[in-house]
């Protein structure tokens, strides 16, 4: 869509075809229908008018829309609507301090917006963004941080309706007819997130929070023995397709009796349940925060007993919590599409007006 | 379409005179809300307190002001519907004549005798011009398809389910019973 100019000055606007997105924000169903309007709103980041897409993500979920324009999605390489890197899922900020990027692209009124406007005409001309960059030896080690950071299925509570904000007054005179979920709204710092912030990858809240946890850092997780006496679980992390529950039950069942190993390769991790409190502890001290077996170095830590990411569906318990979670997670694949009655939307039932049934 | 009498205009067909209070319930219901003494009904016809035009619209959304007009628009032309083709208790010419007066909507009527429109809220719920995608409302579909047991208002009128097998009543599925509790907020 290369256009000549005969002002190379002159603003021209946006004309896309289809957005930029990432697969969380388009849902889970592969059938989706968008609308398209032209320069129907400004772009968060230069203002500058854009082809606004609307789609449904799913069932109960708020209509999404892109909020940035392709060029600077381009620029960053991020989702029009989520502004998270489309390779990996994360905030920009979290990307560029592994990648180890820097930003100078200016920030203010008029430079900004001829920023933009070259931007445009860069990729115009020659369709690369940010992910064609060079691979230097700092970026692959980076690269695996980020691979190790990113989420392993769809996060779809983002999709999810706003807050009724009649609800925490108290007057939500719509009940139950009422969009918008009735719900307290919860968290203190991730509440304040800018737009501006999470783009350029300056002070974001949940980058800071994903950079200092569990995964990254390390000194997030639970090193010290947790207050809860009846936590008698270890979390083992970086477990390979290699180590099997008995080579962990032939290390760990010299401190203490163990009631079960759970071992979950998916998301590299497992638990060890020992019978005692004082057998867990002992476990701890002498791994010394790490175990290293079949040539894998893999990290120690206690288990919590609050629930552990979005997949598991129980609440926080004592003990039985990361046996019960483990075994969510080892439910198994989802019934065969065969079953007649697991159908997210009508187009499912292969009575439906002569449609067949998908098959996931 | 005036219903203004004068000494010019021609006088009603026969049977006018027994429906003229109900249908003048209606039009002062459309301008104001005021209290209806059941008494004076012969038809039985609940008319619950709704107000139109004069109403306050504190509380409401914008578009929910509008829907007690869709109700009460969609109620008179049920009336005259069903005195004719129902109950047959009115003649062809009365009938006529009402339509042309514009007691009663006769795009309206013609929908309700067709097959699966038999409670249809409204035409523009109807309209697929109106919406993104050329389908029609979501008060349209049937109760049983519409899963989750979420209750919907339609924005165009605030109908909560008129497909014919969804057991919506015909009065009550045009702005369902929120309306009837406007009277004692006021």
């Amino acid at each position: 869509m290369a256009q000549i100019k005969a002002d190379p000055n002159k603003v021209s606007w946006e004309e896309s075809e289809f957005p930029i997105l990432c697969e969380t924000c388009l849902g889970d169903n592969p059938y989706l229908r968008m609308t398209k309007q032209s320069q129907a709103k400004e772009c968060k980041v230069c203002t500058r008018p854009f082809t606004v897409f609307r789609w449904c993500p799913g069932v109960g979920m708020r209509f999404k829309k892109t909020e940035i324009c392709q060029t600077c999605s381009k620029v960053k390489n991020v989702c029009q609507t989520c502004l998270l890197d489309l390779e990996y899922g994360l905030p920009v900020q979290v990307r560029d301090t592994a990648l180890g990027l820097e930003d100078n692209a200016p920030r203010s009124d008029v430079n900004k917006e001829f920023f933009a406007q070259n931007m445009d005409a860069h990729f115009q001309n020659n369709e690369d963004g940010l992910g064609s960059g060079g691979f230097g030896k700092a970026e692959s080690a980076g690269r695996e941080m980020l691979k190790k950071l990113q989420r392993t299925d769809p996060y779809y509570k983002r999709n999810r309706q706003h807050i009724c904000s009649f609800f925490v007054k108290g007057n939500c005179t719509r009940g139950a007819e009422c969009p918008y979920r009735h719900e307290m709204p919860q968290e203190g710092e991730l509440k304040h997130q800018n737009i501006k912030d999470r783009y350029y990858g300056t002070n974001d809240p949940v980058a800071r929070k994903i950079l200092s946890g569990p995964r990254a850092g390390g000194a997030g997780r639970q090193m010290t023995a947790p207050e809860d006496k009846t936590v008698t679980s270890l979390f083992i992390t970086g477990v390979s397709e290699a180590v099997t529950e008995p080579d962990l039950k032939g290390f760990f069942y010299v401190f203490g009796e163990i009631k079960s190993i759970v071992v979950v390769h998916k998301s590299k991790c497992a638990f060890v349940n020992f019978t005692t409190r004082a057998g867990a502890e002992l476990a701890f001290e002498k791994s010394g925060g790490g175990v290293n077996l079949q040539g894998t170095p893999m990290r120690v830590s206690w288990a919590r007993s609050r629930p552990v990411g979005a997949r598991s569906e129980q609440k926080g318990e004592a003990a039985p919590s990361p046996v019960a979670v483990m075994d969510a997670l080892q439910a198994g694949p989802p019934p065969p599409p065969g079953s007649a009655s697991s159908f997210t939307y009508p187009s499912q039932d292969p009575t439906y007006q002569g449609s067949t049934s998908k098959h996931r | 379409m005036p219903k203004i009498k004068s000494s010019r205009t021609k006088r009603a067909p026969e049977g006018f005179d027994e429906i003229e209070p109900t249908l003048r319930e209606f039009q002062q219901k459309m301008k104001d809300g005021k209290l209806i003494n059941l008494s004076t009904f012969l038809s039985g016809l609940l008319i619950a307190c709704i107000q139109s035009e004069n109403d306050p619209h504190e509380g409401k959304r914008k578009i929910e002001a509008l829907w007690p007009i869709f109700r009460l628009h969609h109620q008179r032309s049920r009336y005259v519907y069903e005195l004719f083709y129902k109950r047959k208790a009115i003649s062809k010419e009365l009938y006529e004549y009402l339509l042309k007066q514009g007691y009663a909507d006769g795009n309206l009527i013609a929908k309700w005798k067709k097959a699966g429109y038999e409670k249809v809220c409204c035409l523009r719920c109807i309209q697929p011009k109106d919406t993104n995608f050329g389908t029609t409302c979501v008060c349209r579909v049937p109760r049983d398809k519409l899963e989750e047991g979420k209750v919907v208002e339609c924005i165009h009128c605030g109908c909560r389910g008129c497909s014919s097998g969804s057991g919506a009543s015909s009065t009550g599925s045009a702005a369902g019973s929120k309306e009837g509790s406007s009277k004692t907020t006021n």
